[in-house]
């Protein structure tokens, strides 16, 4: 997994997938995000509990992706990480730690915690999906406008899968609980 | 829970300063808003870069820029551009026809620098100008030769080019203001005509920045 997220970031892979905005935000950001998710599962047990000592609730680390991801979304950023490494590199970091933080966070968020962080991203996400694609301008000088509109319908889409998957889950965690209770009627 | 609280806390306070300095405090959301607002903030000087034009005798875009005496509407174009170039064409033929209407030397003039000199020619703009009603005692039409020095003047600049891949290119096409010093003081959209040729005319005339 270190293998491919640094295939990802330091061969010619990297400027490809970034040289479309649609490759960008829509296949390299998830990947990048999965590779902070699974580099987080290698974190040792203390490491772990002393992390989430600062994350009752799964609250401080939903509360990060929630506040990277908004970040993520300002056009200007995604123009400056692609003509200044800093920014890019930030970037790398953002994108990492919010799949480090949803993977130690999730859980343990519950499904209140869950609905509400929903609640506010997939809102905020549609949003910004729905302006790439009304939006006459180009949001980023290094993109095509065509290429923004893509990016626009794919995190609709994105969204709406999300939405599902997790109803999906949810209502499976639902009657899993609900089942015991109705042997013991 | 305390802890939580002090690194929800934290998180809030970073992201709302990241925010604000990326959007320079609200104000913009794109690079190419940001680069409107810094140069409004901060001018930025012509490089000297070596240019030829039909007609341009300047040595370079400083010089041509920086006489003292005009303030210079720029922009920047490829002669075989079909879609906002013809639009961007079509301003500079209104902002030119509204120059000569005046009878007199308003002391503002037209500058289309090309970023395609592989196909922009000192010819083929010549003949770009003829198309274009081009008066050259008005608007002028420059290429710059050398690959990093046209780099250069994008960079300064912050135009940003990307090939569509058929021959075409997107920018971020802008008309440009240049005082008589040979600084960019202002960048108007394409729509702005009428603002950026009375902004001209105003710093011509001696108006303050």
């Amino acid at each position: 997994m270190v293998i491919a997220l640094a295939l990802l970031a330091f061969t010619p892979l990297r400027r490809w997938m970034e040289a479309s905005m649609s490759l960008h935000m829509l296949v390299q950001f998830p990947l990048v995000v999965l590779g902070g998710y699974l580099l987080a599962g290698e974190l040792g047990p203390r490491a772990t509990a002393r992390l989430q000592r600062w994350n009752a609730h799964g609250l401080t680390g939903l509360l990060a992706v929630a506040l990277l991801l908004a970040l993520l979304m300002i056009p200007r950023w995604l123009d400056l990480a692609w003509v200044d490494l800093r920014f890019e590199i930030a970037k790398w970091l953002a994108l990492l730690a919010t799949g480090g933080a949803l993977r130690l966070s999730w859980s343990r968020a519950g499904l209140l915690g869950q609905v509400f962080f929903l609640g506010n991203t997939l809102p905020m996400t549609v949003m910004a999906g729905y302006l790439f694609i009304e939006s006459p301008l180009r949001l980023c000088n290094a993109y095509l406008l065509d290429d923004q509109v893509t990016v626009g319908k794919g995190l609709i889409v994105a969204c709406a899968l999300t939405a599902i998957t997790w109803l999906i889950q949810a209502g499976r965690l639902l009657s899993r609980q609900a089942a015991p209770k109705r042997q013991l009627q | 829970m305390l802890r939580t609280a002090f690194a929800c806390a934290v998180l809030l306070l970073g992201a709302g300063l990241g925010a604000g300095w990326l959007t320079h405090g609200f104000q913009v959301w794109t690079a190419e808003g940001a680069r409107r607002l810094e140069v409004l903030q901060r001018p930025i000087d012509v490089p000297a870069v070596p240019v030829q034009g039909p007609g341009v005798a300047a040595r370079d875009l400083h010089d041509l820029l920086a006489g003292g005496q005009q303030v210079t509407i720029v922009d920047f174009i490829y002669t075989h551009c079909e879609s906002l170039c013809l639009s961007l064409g079509n301003t500079y033929q209104q902002m030119q026809a509204a120059l000569q209407a005046t009878g007199k030397d308003t002391g503002v003039r037209l500058l289309s620098v090309s970023f395609d000199p592989q196909r922009d020619t000192v010819e083929q703009l010549l003949s770009h100008a003829k198309r274009m009603k081009a008066d050259p005692a008005v608007w002028r039409f420059v290429r710059v030769p050398g690959e990093p020095e046209l780099q250069r003047v994008l960079d300064r600049f912050q135009v940003v080019i990307v090939p569509d891949g058929r021959g075409d290119f997107q920018h971020n096409a802008a008309l440009l203001v240049v005082d008589a010093q040979g600084r960019l003081v202002r960048i108007f959209d394409i729509a702005e005509q009428q603002l950026a040729l009375d902004y001209a005319r105003h710093l011509a005339a001696g108006g303050e920045l």
